[in-house]
């Protein structure tokens, strides 16, 4: 079986339309698998895995309603990609050696300089617009004035003109009024060192066991062999939710709580349950995978009668 | 009538307890000679029992055992000429298995689970083999407005 080959860009390359991977670069942080590239992301999406976006995004922090970069795949989702192997983890690039490439002076040195000539080119640009704004913006509030105030018209555009010449002379951008453009194309954290080194941390951030993730994967594998997308269900205190088709455009339909045929269940769990499900107009499915490979599948619904 | 057991005559005589009704009713002695050896489940199945005869009106109501679950198990028509359910009467504080909730099912009928509440509250669940797929949402649907969002977003 020969090694799944994973595509790797050169950081400088900016394209703006990649084919998405065939094989999809996994960063593993610890033991979460994340996935950073744009043309990984589609990837993941297009074969029917939803995944979980982290990161937030830079134009509109400080909220969780719209997450970014990077997703986290749902440990069943990283074992089906790594059971077709159609995903594999990035090389981790030598810590020592990308520090020491960065803190060569040459380089960054000459990085530092081509920042600042491009910050100056656009403070220039962008005092030359605010200059022409505020002209703007003083000649409409002089001549609407004009027209409501029925005064000699020789005076108010002499006063107009007045004021255009002093705002021209007078007229500094400050420096911290700047629009800083973050370009965010490349966000990889190839360049943080320190957010990496954050990142690769020492503890686990899943835990690991054994016979109720078996369970959890079959369940899994054979849900998304019929065309379901799973999504982590842990806001209904169940292993997945079940959608009938891709979660921006549907409501689930199913929360999935995932058990071995054996396993012992208190009976006021199940209750609470479906209790839960018939609140939020979704089915519990108990689900179990059988000796013969397969998964049975057993509906809780509430029975309407009071 | 003889007073049993007082040694110390002052005492005031004690009143014998009311036959248990539930011991005597002959649905219970049925559900008894099944011999599940679970008295606690064979009370809760008389209680679901009384509930379906009595208060629903239910059909036909049986009892029955299950040998692989050591349970008794009621069959109950809703309606006469209904299909036949099978109805899984346990105690609130029992914990089960899905093969066991699978070997009731697989008698072929229709199944509710009911769990009896130590105060008596009966509540009835459907379970079904495969996936069902849950009510729809009732419309008529109305989309929020702009203006509304924009309202709470002020408000925050």
């Amino acid at each position: 079986m020969e090694a799944p080959s994973c595509r790797e860009r050169p950081p400088g390359s900016e394209e703006e339309k990649e084919d998405p991977a065939v094989v999809v670069g996994l960063s593993l942080c610890d033991s979460a698998p994340l996935v950073w590239r744009m043309q990984d992301l589609r990837t993941v999406r297009s074969r029917g895995l939803v995944g979980a976006l982290l990161g937030s995004l830079p134009r509109a922090p400080r909220q969780n309603g719209r997450l970014g970069r990077p997703l986290l795949l749902l440990p069943e989702e990283e074992r089906l990609l790594r059971e077709h192997h159609a995903a594999a983890a990035l090389p981790q690039p030598d810590r020592s050696q990308a520090m020491s490439g960065l803190l060569k002076d040459g380089v960054r040195a000459e990085l530092c300089q081509q920042y600042e000539e491009q910050q100056q080119r656009s403070f220039e640009e962008q005092s030359v617009l605010a200059l022409e704004d505020r002209k703007s913006a003083l000649h409409r509030a002089m001549t609407s004035s004009h027209i409501s105030a029925e005064s000699g018209a020789g005076t108010s555009d002499e006063a107009l003109q007045h004021r255009l010449q002093t705002l021209d002379q007078n007229f500094t951008f400050p420096r911290s009024a700047l629009a800083v453009q973050l370009s965010t194309a490349r966000t990889g954290l190839s360049y943080c060192s320190e957010a990496r080194a954050l990142l690769q941390a020492d503890w686990p951030i899943r835990q690991r066991c054994k016979p109720h993730c078996d369970a959890r994967y079959q369940v899994y594998r054979d849900l998304r062999g019929r065309g379901f997308y799973l999504t982590s269900a842990g806001k209904f205190g169940g292993d997945f939710l079940v959608y009938p088709g891709d979660p921006l455009r549907f409501h689930a339909h199913f929360i999935a709580v995932c058990v071995t045929l054996d396993e012992s269940i208190c009976l006021l769990d199940v209750l609470a349950v479906t209790r839960l499900g018939s609140n939020v107009k979704k089915t519990v499915l108990l689900c179990s995978p059988g000796a013969d490979g397969g998964v049975c599948y057993t509906s809780l619904q509430w029975s309407g009668m009071v | 009538m003889k007073m049993s057991g007082a040694s110390d005559g002052a005492e005031m005589p004690e009143k014998r307890p009311p036959p248990n009704w539930i011991l005597q009713h002959p649905a219970y002695q049925q559900m008894k000679d099944l011999q599940v050896g679970d008295s606690a489940q064979v009370h809760a199945a008389f209680l679901v029992y009384m509930d379906l005869t009595e208060v629903r009106r239910w059909k036909e109501v049986s009892c029955v055992k299950s040998p692989e679950l050591q349970l008794v198990l009621l069959e109950v028509r809703e309606k006469e000429g209904a299909p036949v359910q099978t109805v899984l009467p346990l105690p609130v504080h029992c914990s089960l298995s899905h093969k066991s909730i699978r070997q009731v099912l697989d008698r072929g009928f229709p199944m509710l689970l009911c769990a009896v509440a130590a105060d008596s509250t009966l509540v009835y669940q459907r379970m079904t083999d495969g996936l069902v797929t849950p009510e729809p949402p009732v419309g008529p649907f109305q989309d929020v407005g702009r203006r509304q969002q924009r309202k709470r977003r002020q408000q925050r």
